[in-house]
C-alpha cells in the first residue's frame, strides 16, 4: 500500500492529472474559424485587399485581448476572383473541408447571393461587408445572410438628396457595370433622382471589367449631362474616369458622383486627379471624429501604411459583432447566433450600428463624402433610420 | 440645323475618329491573317494568340526595363520569330498533304490552346496594365483626342502603307504574289519557296505583335485578349475577301466604323453583334468577300 503512494508514483499521478486538465483546457481553446472568401485577384482585387486588412487587424486585436470566451479567431482566406461560380466553389471548400463556423468576405453582389445559398444549405451564416445590391436584403433575402454595410438604397437616398440640393444642373447620366450590383444601384439612383426633380438623359451598362470605355463615351457626349453617376468599382472606375479625362470631358461644369465603392482609398492613386470632386454617400469616412475611429485609423495606418476605406472599416467592425454575438449566445450554433445578431446594436469605428431583424440589414448613418485632392472629406450626414428605407424582405 | 451640325461635330466625329484608331489596329491583325491564307491556304487559328503573345512580350519587356519604345521594336521581332518557328516546325511538314486545309486548322487550333495556357501558367490570370507612354490631348478639328491614340493611328497607318508598298512595289512582293498563284512555277525559277513561306509568316505575325504593343495601353493584357480580337479579325478577313490585302484594310476600317457609330444608338455590346451580322450578310450575298485574293485579278 505504501509503495503506491511513494514519491515517484505521486509525481506521476500529479503529472497525469495536470496533463488531463491541460488537454481539456486545450479543447476549450478551439479557435472560431471564419472563412473569408474575397477577391484577391481580378477587377475587385483592391477591395479584397482592404477586406483582408480589416479582418486581420480586428482578429489581431481581439485575440490579443483574450479572444472570444477564451477562444481565438482563425481566418482562412480564399480567392473568389469577383466571380460567383468561383466564389461558390471556394465557399463549399471552406465549409466542407475547413469546417468554418462563419463566412464572410464576398464582394461581388452576385457572389454574395450565390454563397448565401451555399451557406443556407450548410447551416452557416454569411455576412457581407461590401456588397450593396439591394436584393441581398430585399427581394432575394436569406435567413442565413446578414449585411453590415450600407446598401445601394441607403447610399442613393443620401447622395441624391445632397446632389439635387447642391448642384444647379439637373441632367443626369448613369453608368453601371452590367450585373446585379450595377443594375440595382443605378435603378436606385434613377428612382431617387426622378423623385427629387432631376432629369435622366441616358444610362449605359458596360460589362464588368470592360477594357475600353470609349465606345460608351459617345452616348455620354450625345447626352450632354451635368452630372455623371457611376456604379463602377475598382479598376473599372479607374478606366472610366481616366478615359473621360483623356477625352477632355471632365473640364467645365460636369460633376462626378456615384456609389460608395466607386472611388476608394485603393484606386484613387491610380486615377491621377481624374476623380477630383467626386461625391458619394457612404457608411464610413476616414475623418469621422470619434475616439474609436481615430484609434482604428491610427492602428490601420501603422500596420498597412495606408488609410482604411469603408470596406476595411466595415469588415473590421464585423468581427466585433461576431465577438459580441458569440459571447451572448455562448456558442457558434447557427440558430442561436442568428438570434444573437438580430435587433442588436454594437460599437464600430463609425459609431453605433444596429441590425434590423426583418431583413438583416444594418442601420447606418450615411455620410456624404467628396474627393478633394487625394483624400476624402465629409460634407453632409443623414441619420441611419432616415436612410434605411422600408423592409422588402418577405422570406423569413 | 445648327443642333444637327453640332451633333455631327461633337458626337459623331469623335466616335468616327475613335473607330478609325481601332480599325487601323484591327487591320494590322487581319493583314497577317489574310496574307497567310492568301499565300499558303492556311487558316491560322493561332493568330489571335500570337497577338496575345505580343501583349505579354510587351509586359515582360517593360518588366525588364526595356521601355515602351524598346518594346515597340523588340516585340514584333520576337513574335515574328515565333510565327516563323510555327511555320517551319508545324505548318510546312503538313503542306504537301491533300487534306492540308483541315490539318493545319487543327494544328493551329491546338497551338492557340497551348499558347493561351502557357501565358496563364507564366503570367497568371490577372490583367496587366501597360502604362501609356504619351499623355495629353490633341485637338483634331475641334475634337479632343488623347495624344497616345493619335500616335496609334499614325503608327498603324504607317505599317499598313509599308505593307502595301512591300507587296505591290518591291521585287519581294512580286515574288510573294507569284508564289500565291503558282508556287511550282516560282520554284522552278530558283526562288527558295520555303523562305518565302517563312518570311510571310514572320511578317504577318510581326504585324500582330506590333498591333499588340500599340493597343496594350488601351486594352490592357489578359489571357483571352487574342480570342476576342481573332473573331473580329476573321470577320474582317471574310468581309474583305480571304487573301486580299486591300480587302483586309478596307473591311477593317469599315467594320470598326459600323461598331463605333452603332454604339451611339445601341449598347456597344450589341454593336459588336451587329458586326457579325454584317459578316453573315456578306457571306450570303457575296461569299468571296469584297476584293479578290492576292495575285488574282
Amino acid at each position: 500500500m505504501r509503495k503506491l503512494l511513494d514519491g515517484t508514483h505521486l509525481g506521476a499521478a500529479v503529472a497525469f492529472l495536470a496533463g488531463l486538465l491541460a488537454s481539456t483546457h486545450g479543447e476549450a481553446a478551439d479557435p472560431v474559424k471564419v472563412g473569408v472568401v474575397t477577391p484577391l485577384s481580378g477587377t475587385y482585387a483592391q477591395i479584397g485587399k482592404q477586406v483582408r486588412w480589416g479582418a486581420e487587424l480586428a482578429v489581431k486585436e481581439i485575440n490579443a485581448a483574450g479572444g472570444v470566451n477564451g477562444r481565438s479567431f482563425e481566418l482562412i482566406f480564399e480567392d473568389e476572383e469577383a466571380n460567383p461560380p468561383v466564389a461558390v466553389r471556394k465557399a463549399e471548400k471552406l465549409l466542407l473541408q475547413d469546417k468554418v463556423d462563419l463566412l464572410t468576405g464576398t464582394v461581388n453582389s452576385g457572389s454574395t447571393l450565390a454563397v448565401g445559398q451555399v451557406a443556407e444549405r450548410n447551416d452557416r451564416i454569411l455576412v457581407t461587408t461590401v456588397s450593396y445590391a439591394t436584393s441581398i436584403t430585399g427581394a432575394q433575402c436569406n435567413a442565413n445572410v446578414f449585411r453590415v454595410n450600407a446598401n445601394a438604397f441607403q447610399q442613393s437616398s443620401a447622395l441624391t438628396a445632397w446632389l439635387v440640393k447642391n448642384i444647379p444642373g439637373k441632367r443626369y447620366f448613369f453608368v453601371g457595370p452590367d450585373y446585379e450590383m450595377g443594375r440595382s444601384t443605378i435603378a436606385a439612383f434613377q428612382d431617387d433622382i426622378k423623385r427629387l426633380g432631376g432629369t435622366e438623359v441616358g444610362a449605359t451598362y458596360p460589362p464588368l471589367g470592360a477594357k475600353d470605355f470609349s465606345p460608351y463615351l459617345g452616348q455620354v457626349r450625345a447626352a450632354r449631362p451635368d452630372v455623371i453617376m457611376t456604379a463602377t468599382a475598382g479598376n473599372d472606375t479607374v478606366r472610366l474616369l481616366t478615359q473621360l479625362k483623356e477625352y477632355g470631358m471632365l473640364s467645365g461644369e460636369l460633376t462626378l458622383a456615384g456609389a460608395a465603392g466607386a472611388v476608394t482609398q485603393e484606386n484613387i492613386g491610380a486615377m491621377s486627379g481624374a476623380a477630383e470632386g467626386f461625391v458619394s454617400a457612404a457608411g464610413y469616412a476616414v475623418d469621422v471624429d470619434t475616439p474609436r475611429n481615430k484609434a482604428f485609423v491610427e492602428a490601420f495606418k501603422k500596420q498597412y501604411q495606408t488609410d482604411p476605406d469603408l470596406f476595411g472599416a466595415d469588415t473590421y467592425g464585423l468581427f466585433y459583432l461576431f465577438k459580441q454575438a458569440i459571447e451572448k449566445a455562448g456558442t457558434t450554433d447557427t440558430a442561436k447566433l442568428r438570434a444573437a445578431m438580430e435587433n442588436v446594436t454594437w460599437e464600430t469605428p463609425q459609431g453605433t450600428k444596429k441590425i434590423r431583424k426583418e431583413d438583416h440589414q444594418a442601420v447606418v448613418d450615411m455620410l456624404t463624402v467628396k474627393v478633394v485632392g487625394s483624400s476624402f472629406k465629409t460634407v453632409g450626414r443623414v441619420p441611419g433610420e432616415e436612410a434605411i428605407g422600408p423592409n422588402n424582405c418577405k422570406k423569413f | 440645323m445648327e443642333d444637327f451640325v453640332s451633333y455631327l461635330h461633337f458626337v459623331v466625329l469623335p466616335q468616327f475618329i475613335d473607330g478609325l484608331i481601332i480599325g487601323v489596329a484591327l487591320a494590322l491583325v487581319a493583314l497577317g491573317l489574310t496574307m497567310i491564307f492568301g499565300l499558303l491556304d492556311v487558316i491560322n487559328l493561332a493568330h489571335g494568340d500570337i497577338y496575345m503573345l505580343g501583349g505579354y512580350a510587351a509586359v515582360a519587356a517593360l518588366g525588364w526595363g526595356a521601355g515602351y519604345w524598346g518594346a515597340l521594336v523588340f516585340v514584333p521581332l520576337l513574335v515574328g520569330v515565333v510565327g516563323w518557328g510555327l511555320e517551319e516546325l508545324g505548318i510546312r511538314p503538313l503542306l504537301p498533304r491533300g487534306d492540308r486545309a483541315i490539318v493545319t486548322l487543327l494544328l493551329t487550333f491546338g497551338v492557340s490552346l497551348i499558347l493561351r495556357d502557357l501565358a496563364q501558367v507564366v503570367f497568371g490570370t490577372e490583367t496587366y496594365a501597360i502604362a501609356t507612354p504619351l499623355s495629353g490631348m490633341a485637338k483634331l478639328a475641334g475634337v479632343a483626342v488623347p495624344l497616345y491614340r493619335l500616335f496609334v493611328l499614325i503608327c498603324g497607318a504607317a505599317a499598313i502603307v509599308l505593307t502595301w508598298w512591300l507587296v505591290y512595289r518591291t521585287r519581294i512582293g512580286a515574288v510573294l504574289r507569284a508564289t500565291a498563284v503558282d508556287p511550282a512555277m516560282v520554284a522552278s525559277f530558283g526562288v527558295p519557296i520555303r523562305i518565302v513561306y517563312g518570311a510571310t509568316f514572320f511578317y504577318g505575325c510581326a504585324l500582330a505583335g506590333f498591333a499588340a504593343v500599340l493597343l496594350g495601353p488601351i486594352y490592357a493584357v489578359f489571357p483571352t485578349m487574342g480570342h476576342d480580337f481573332l473573331l473580329l479579325a476573321f470577320a474582317v478577313v471574310i468581309v474583305g475577301g480571304m487573301g486580299s490585302i486591300a480587302g483586309a484594310v478596307i473591311a477593317a476600317l469599315l467594320l470598326s466604323q459600323v461598331q463605333g457609330l452603332a454604339s451611339l444608338w445601341i449598347p456597344p455590346v450589341w454593336a459588336e453583334t451587329l458586326v457579325y451580322a454584317v459578316m453573315m450578310l456578306v457571306l450570303i450575298v457575296r461569299p468571296r468577300g469584297l476584293f479578290a485574293r492576292i495575285g488574282e485579278a
